[in-house]
């Protein structure tokens, strides 16, 4: 494919969920004719009908428990939701049904539900259109929380998560919805991985950089000016969120024997804590350092002129690097 | 059931006996000075916007008449809940351009003290603030004062299952409250018949709410329907709702791109339909405006503008420290620390 | 309009592309709408541009003169890129503008203005909790004291915050190389009282442990070499080698990774908490090595899957950087069979003691000519002593004999039984 943005990438990822299978259905607030607010839905609705591609009313909560009906009539639902603040709504239809089902039946009943994202701040936006939830869902039992860091991987990750039989809760990091890359054509490319893979975007022997979504971005710009100084930053994408991808995560540290674990969500009870947990428990005779966390701060994500000092930027992986190597 | 009007879109005006106004040529005056320094507020904003100086900025283009008229109807002692796109209300209430702009900005979370206007901060999550209202009633009825409450509200919102909840527990409990709904037809790219089949006031009614629907391009319909049920409201007679029949002239927000889903038509037959251009033909023909008065508004519009643009670019820079020590009444020693690590980490950069 | 406002201009500024849509990066100018020498007023459209979301247009944000246009339409602009120079209404207009352009950035990816500069230096040394008596040393370093025998608590620290480094663990475990050793005591005459610390005491501690809990059998074999003394001459000429230290040794190493893999329950352990045998799956094969620090046993790991010139190098490698004090924890540790050289000293032969754990050690004697009888006539030929000790708690005597003759059966004819291999 020619090189996409991440938000056409995952509207090509959409499309061809919507030819693959008949029973896929794409479904959210305005994203019929507008497209989406992000376009990620751009063209859909015209091509596929207002059948398959449904402008729904104004109610999350709704939105989540009428694709579970779908999903128990034997559809795929792909939901979006709006923003990241705006999930809220659909928490109790997200975590006490959506994931419930499978186990509540004894896996007689799947409802594979994807819900999409858009997740994270950067975009100077206001409040509540700039939030980082994920650990609420990955501290939810029965659901895959994923989340894409670039258009390749945003659009075979959509791919895979359409075909899962499990309900998935697929981020998308907005401030990357813009940047371009090539994706893969085909499934058998060796850059397609399973969903629920890490990846090493950037290997290194010194210092393991465990990171999602826009995050990985800053921490590879980070790893460049490490690299200046003469640190050799391993930079891994975790791509999952829930399950974790332990193995490459502790191979990884295993190697550089130092871990920093970076997310724009504030680090008290997040991703980084059980990240950081888990790898001092498979890794601690190789540490040369704590596991160290860098993310949001713990207060509400502050006014868009204020982002750049909330939001971890190379700056601050790297301090937390060189706290790393201090110890 | 047809939207209550008293001035037709050529500016005719008919009195209707159910909704009593005296329309005096000062009542004229003040709405239309009103709704046309709103507007010339809520141009001078998009402006900024495109400049680059808001993140963004939602417009109330066609809605002064249903903002306007109804806030004037209510004491200025009523508390209001606003949504997002109220600033011609919120001028009413006497906020200043940099109250109302600060948060687009992206200076702060919220622009004023909502105790010193009655007029609470903007709510961004949509019906969030429909509960928030019941509940704030629910104050008052105990509190046994003679205020009543008034809650903004779009017609999408008004499909969220918050918005329903509140409409069913405001009338099961009776408490003063006016549900006010600005149905301008879109909740950004989707129309109303995707949202409801029935339309609002007719649904409000099953709730056991006094529910009406009033032209919200007639700014003295608004004024004399809101007048009146919020008289009612006070008198004891429990919430109420009002459905505004309005329209958003301009995109959802400045982000928005409304010629992906509407037709250049559609916004014409609105256009004639103009809340200020209706109420200026009633007072043109009437002989209660005149050259000075124009030009009087006109210096007052500029002068607004020019406040506009100037505390715009006086807003100051802005930094985390005010966050950590705003989130919790005392602060927490994680907090603590994350300032502490913050400011040694703001002093360390090279610049 | 002729209020006088802000947006008068009393020098060339430059209007940059706003983020005028959340968090886009880019835009295309579609048409200009005013050209140079264009008297503009505030909030009068320039330019319309086109985002990924919408046909925009941008109004001025100055009163004055258009000086220059610094995007061509059709062109794609990144945000925060200036796109237009506007000049007061009285100069001449400019081309040269301003050095620092006015702060009208929009939001958006590209920041708020200049970005924040790479910190100076580092703010925060790690918070570490007070001094309460205990030992501090990061886990790889009490790993590696675990591995060395070293007692923590007996280590003077050296590092930052009174941690127990890497190094102040292997100084414990090896006797500084040139300083007088401390008297202890009186002093006795013709007697110097050296330390016994370090490699020399967790040698002591291993040699008594295995010593007097695995009951040792020792067994002896003489064989002709002379082959084998061949052909490590034909292979220290071959370019695979280059590198390699190859010897005797090598081929030795060899010959037992072959008998290991050939009789698995010689590479095995006796277990002796749980009574079980432990067989293992992979030969670790361990070198015993005399270092400046007293004697080391590396492992070569899984050293089966290794073709010869890969032994060779890994052997060279392992050897070197345990004499030079560098071996890695892991090195030193999850040996599975043993072979140590004692020919190098020009010796014949010896009885060597189990490195713990393991249930056998091969131990090859001095490489001499030696009269013996070949093709059925007195010959000299080249002659080596083999003794193999196992462990005979799950060892016996038939296992150990067929091990310690197999190796000696591919010494003598070696080009033919690695060829087997
Ligand atoms: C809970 C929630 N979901 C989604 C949004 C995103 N959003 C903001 S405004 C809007 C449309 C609202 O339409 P309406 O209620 O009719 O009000 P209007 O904008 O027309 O004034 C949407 C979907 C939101 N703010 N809150
Ligand atoms: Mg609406």
């Amino acid at each position: 494919m020619p090189e996409l943005t991440l938000s056409k990438a995952i509207n090509t990822g959409l499309r061809r969920a919507l030819e693959d299978d008949p029973k896929v259905i794409v479904m959210g607030q305005d994203v019929g004719g507008l497209g989406g607010v992000f376009r990620v839905t751009d063209g859909l609705q015209k091509d596929f009908g207002s059948d398959r591609v449904i402008d729904t009313p104004l109610a999350e909560a709704s939105i989540v428990g009428t694709a579970i009906g779908l999903a128990l009539r034997g559809y795929r639902p792909i939901c979006e939701i709006q923003f990241d603040g705006f999930v809220y709504p659909a928490f109790s239809q997200i975590v006490s049904q959506l994931a419930k089902l499978r186990a509540r039946t004894n896996g007689l009943l799947s409802v594979p539900v994807v819900i999409r994202i858009p997740v994270g701040g950067g975009i100077g936006a206001v409040e509540h259109h700039s939030e980082s939830n994920e650990a609420y869902f990955a501290h939810t039992a029965g659901l895959r929380v994923v989340c894409c860091s670039d258009p390749h991987d945003a659009h075979w990750m959509l791919r895979m998560a359409a075909r899962g039989a499990d309900p998935v809760i697929f981020y998308e990091p907005k401030r990357r919805y813009w940047s371009k890359a090539d994706v893969a054509e085909s499934a058998d490319d060796a850059r397609v991985l399973p969903l629920d893979r890490a990846r090493v975007v950037r290997p290194g022997r010194d210092l393991t950089l465990l990171t999602y979504g826009g995050m990985v971005a800053t921490c590879l710009e980070a790893a460049e000016i490490a690299a200046e100084e003469g640190r050799d930053l391993e930079v891994v994408d975790l791509r999952s969120l829930s399950p974790l991808d332990l193995d490459t995560i502790t191979a990884s540290v295993d190697r550089t024997g130092r871990c920093v674990v970076v997310h724009e969500a504030p680090t008290f009870a997040g991703l980084g804590a059980e990240v950081g947990s888990a790898v001092t428990e498979r890794c601690f005779y190789r540490l040369e350092a704590p596991v160290l966390r860098v993310g949001g701060y713990n207060t509400p994500y502050p006014p868009a002129k204020v982002e750049d000092q909330y939001l971890p930027d190379a700056d601050r992986v790297l301090d937390a690097v060189d706290r790393a190597f201090a110890w | 059931m047809e939207p209550v009007q008293l001035l037709s879109p050529d500016g005719t005006f008919t009195p209707d006996p159910a909704w009593p106004l005296e329309v005096t040529p000062q009542l004229c005056r003040d709405f239309y000075r009103r709704m046309v320094l709103a507007r010339r507020f809520d141009d001078e904003a998009l402006a900024l916007q495109r400049q680059g100086e808001l993140g963004l900025w939602l417009q109330s283009r066609g809605q002064e008449a249903a903002q306007v008229g109804s806030i004037l109807a209510l004491r200025d002692t009523d508390y209001v809940f606003p949504s997002y796109r109220e600033q011609a209300a919120a001028l009413c209430r006497g906020l200043t351009p940099a109250e109302l702009l600060v948060q687009w900005r992206g200076n702060a979370l919220s622009g004023w003290d909502p105790a010193r206007y009655r007029f609470h901060i903007y709510t961004l999550v949509l019906a969030a603030q429909l509960p928030h209202a019941t509940g704030y009633a629910m104050g008052v009825q105990r509190d046994g004062t003679d205020e009543i409450v008034a809650v903004y509200f779009g017609d999408g919102a008004s499909s969220e299952g918050e918005a329903n909840e509140a409409f069913n527990w405001a009338a099961a409990a009776g408490v003063p409250l006016l549900f006010f709904c600005q149905n301008n037809h879109w909740a950004i790219s989707t129309p109303t018949h995707i949202q409801m089949r029935a339309p609002l006031h007719q649904r409000a009614r099953g709730f056991g709410l006094d529910a009406h629907v009033v032209d919200g391009n007639d700014v003295l319909a608004v004024h004399a329907v809101t007048r009146a049920v919020a008289e009612q409201i006070r008198a004891g007679g429990g919430p109420a709702l009002i459905e505004a029949v309005t329209y958003r002239m301009a995109g959802h927000s400045t982000s928005d791109d409304p010629t992906r889903y509407r037709t250049a038509s559609e916004l014409d037959s609105w256009q004639a339909r103009d809340p200020i251009a209706r109420l200026e033909s009633l007072m043109v023909a009437q002989g209660w405006i005149d050259e000075e008065l124009r030009a009087q508004i006109a210096r007052e519009s500029d002068a607004l503008a020019e406040e506009t643009r100037r505390v715009c670019r006086e807003f100051g820079p802005v930094d985390m420290t005010g966050m950590f020590s705003a989130v919790l009444a005392q602060q927490s020693p994680l907090l603590a620390e994350e300032r502490r690590r913050h400011e040694a980490l703001v002093v360390s950069y090279a610049d | 309009m002729t209020a006088v406002t802000q947006t008068v201009l009393e020098s060339v500024q430059q209007f940059r592309l706003p983020d005028v849509g959340e968090g886009l990066e880019e835009a295309t100018i579609v048409s200009w709408r005013v050209g140079v020498g264009d008297r503009v007023t505030h909030n009068q459209v320039l330019v319309e541009i086109e985002t990924a979301k919408s046909l925009v247009e941008l109004p001025s944000p100055f009163d004055g003169v258009v000086t220059e246009l610094l995007a061509a339409e059709g062109e794609t602009v990144k945000v925060g890129t200036p796109i237009i120079s506007v000049g007061p209404e009285a100069a001449p207009p400019a081309s040269q503008p301003e050095p620092t352009p006015s702060v009208l950035v929009g939001y958006g990816p590209a920041g708020d203005g200049g970005r924040r500069r790479r910190r100076r230096r580092p703010t925060a040394s790690p918070a570490h909790p007070g001094l309460d008596g205990r030992v501090r040393a990061k886990p790889p370093v009490r790993k590696l004291a675990r591995d060395l025998g070293v007692d923590l608590a007996t280590v003077p620290a050296t590092g930052p915050h009174g941690t127990i480094t890497r190094e102040d663990v292997e100084r414990a475990a090896a006797p500084a190389p040139v300083e007088a050793p401390a008297l202890v005591g009186a002093p006795e005459p013709d007697v110097t009282r050296i330390p016994a610390s370090g490699v020399r005491k967790a040698t002591a501690a291993a040699m008594v442990k295995s010593a007097f809990t695995a009951p040792h059998v020792t067994e002896f074999l003489t064989v002709d070499v002379t082959r084998s003394v061949k052909l490590v001459e034909e292979l220290r000429a071959a370019p695979a080698y280059a590198g390699s230290k190859v010897t005797m040794l090598l081929l030795a190493a060899r010959a037992l990774i072959a008998a290991a893999k050939e009789f698995p329950d010689v590479n095995a352990s006796w277990d002796d908490t749980a009574g079980e045998i432990v067989r293992h799956e992979r030969v670790n094969l361990g070198i015993a090595a005399a270092t400046p620090r007293g004697l080391v046993v590396p492992s070569v790991k899984d050293a089966g899957s290794l073709t010869l010139p890969q032994l060779a190098a890994a052997i060279t490698e392992l050897v070197q950087t345990a004499r030079e004090g560098r071996a890695a924890p892991r090195d030193l540790t999850g040996g599975t069979i043993t072979l140590t050289n004692i020919g190098v000293f020009g010796v014949d032969a010896g009885t060597p003691i189990l490195n713990p754990g393991e249930a056998a050690i091969l131990c090859l004697g001095q490489v001499r000519r030696t009269p013996w009888e070949h093709k059925g006539r007195i010959a000299l030929r080249w002659t080596t002593q083999l003794a193999l000790s196992f462990d005979h708690r799950l060892v016996d005597g038939e296992l150990g004999s067929r091990v310690l003759a197999r190796v000696g059966a591919i010494l003598e004819r070696p080009k033919w039984e690695l060829m087997q291999l």
